[in-house]
């Protein structure tokens, strides 16, 4: 821990702390910085972090990762995805292909992907074939998935859309009454894309104190002190402990491509249901480029669609209603070796970075006490 | 997916430019960067492959260290099951 790593600590210690305050952070690199720094057991008892909606890859619909399969298995699509889709499970019959990486195995060409430019680069090298890009991801991802398809795609590229926005995620666990949380740690990218300005309603609204923050301890710890003072003062406001990146605003071209590709819809999250305005679709215009509408799937009824796998309580992860560790299955018959859940595939997944981070304990009353 | 890395601007070729970071080169994107000028030596946050804000040479070291120390903290076990 650096020098002012410490004495962000140490200006925490110093606070005359409440019985209990539970910080909610919405960003699987948060998280990690987190766990891997051990901040949680550095940081006194009364201040709880919690992993929050912060994984895009763990809240894709199970629907949209069946609809690559498909398309891979039965359109002879080339598939193209980010290489944490590969492995996240669908439910399906025994002995089917439950994931992109078995559906490779059964014949499917599917390839995994760092960036769009590759989409493109592949889709070029091979004009003969239809090219599906599988995109999933929060504003940071849709962005330059937008910058992509506006410097204009080869025709046999087209996309199979899964972009969710991140705050109105946020917005629904405070309008539902149920949020288990009192302050917000907003993510440090995100604003950077967006403007830190999408976070006011947090305080405007909700009166709740909220801090964005970079990706190391320093500002981790600079938001958590931000978010105790606000709280302690009942003085909340919209800080930005990352100034370096995160400016009034946002990137306004990353914006405007954002608005001129996709349109906001309602959109589907796995094992929570419809987020109102929480996703990006493609806008009308950009209907040829749509996977969904070249290549229609049939009406299938399967078990379980759209659900999590059974006995995974990702969606309660997810929402921050849990630990890890509090999942019946984590390091049991749950590992990154044989995931049951996307939150153990994802780099991004609370369940994954715990379990990486070396936290074996299945379940634990005082579970924030050990990552 | 969502892990941003800082990069130093080797080359910039019209809406594109050679990137490099830590010896590592990469082409990446500079789209969404359109209203500012990227110029060899700046430093950019990349995010799947595009430029999505400068940033100073400051800042670029001190998230390179912290890398650094998450790959010595966790050696890459991706199946670390
Ligand atoms: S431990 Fe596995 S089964 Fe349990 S919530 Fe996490 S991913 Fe799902």
């Amino acid at each position: 821990m650096t020098v002012s790593a410490r004495s962000w600590l140490e200006r925490i210690r110093a606070l005359n702390l409440p019985e209990r305050i539970r910080i909610l952070n919405v960003c699987g690199g948060h998280e990690r910085a987190i766990t891997q720094a051990g901040l949680r057991t550095a940081l006194p008892n009364q201040v709880e972090l919690i992993p929050g909606p912060g994984c895009p890859v763990c809240v894709c619909p199970e629907e949209d990762v069946y609809e690559a399969m498909r398309l891979a298995l039965d359109e002879d699509v080339l598939l193209v995805a980010f290489g944490d889709m590969l492995r996240v499970p669908v439910n399906v019959a025994k002995g089917e292909p439950r994931c992109l990486e078995q559906a490779r195995a059964a014949g499917g060409d599917i390839r995994p992907i760092a960036s769009p430019l590759e989409a493109v680069a592949i889709a070029q090298r091979h004009p003969r074939r239809q090219v599906v890009f599988f995109a999933a991801g929060f504003e940071t991802t849709s962005a330059p998935v937008a910058a992509m398809m506006a410097a204009g795609v080869p025709g046999n590229l087209s996309i199979l859309l899964s972009g969710r926005r991140t705050w109105p995620a946020v917005a629904m666990l405070l309008d539902s009454g149920e949020a288990r949380f009192d302050a917000l740690i907003a993510p440090g990218h995100v604003a950077t894309v967006m403007g830190p300005e999408e976070w006011s309603f947090v305080v405007d609204r909700h009166a709740m104190p909220a801090a964005i923050a970079g990706f190391n301890p320093e500002s981790l710890l600079a938001a958590t002190y931000s978010v105790l003072r606000q709280s302690m003062e009942g003085r909340p406001f919209l800080d930005n402990c990352y100034p370096e990146l995160v400016r009034p605003g946002g990137n306004p071209t990353a914006r405007r491509q954002l608005d001129r590709v996709f349109r906001v819809i309602d959109a589907n999250w796995r094992g929570i249901g419809e987020i109102t305005a929480s996703g990006y679709g493609l806008s009308p215009d950009r209907a040829a480029s749509d996977a969904r509408l070249r290549f229609p799937a049939p009406p299938v009824s399967r078990r379980r669609a759209g659900e999590m796998p059974p006995g995974c309580d990702c969606a309660g992860v997810v929402l921050g209603r849990i630990y890890p560790n509090e999942c019946a299955l984590y390091g049991r018959a749950c590992t990154p070796r044989k995931p049951i859940g996307p939150c153990m595939v994802s780099d991004e997944g609370a369940c994954r970075i715990w379990w990486a981070a070396g936290l074996r304990e299945p379940h634990e009353h005082c579970a924030r006490k050990q990552a | 997916m969502c892990l941003g890395i800082p990069m130093q601007v080797r080359e910039v070729d019209g809406f594109m430019a050679r990137c490099e970071a830590k010896g590592v080169e990469r082409q990446v994107s500079l789209f969404l960067l359109q209203e500012e000028t990227v110029l060899p030596d700046d430093y950019v946050m990349v995010h799947v492959g595009y430029a999505i804000q400068k940033m100073t040479e400051t800042d670029a070291r001190s998230a390179w260290e912290l890398y650094d120390q998450m790959l010595a903290a966790s050696p890459p076990e991706p199946e670390g099951a």
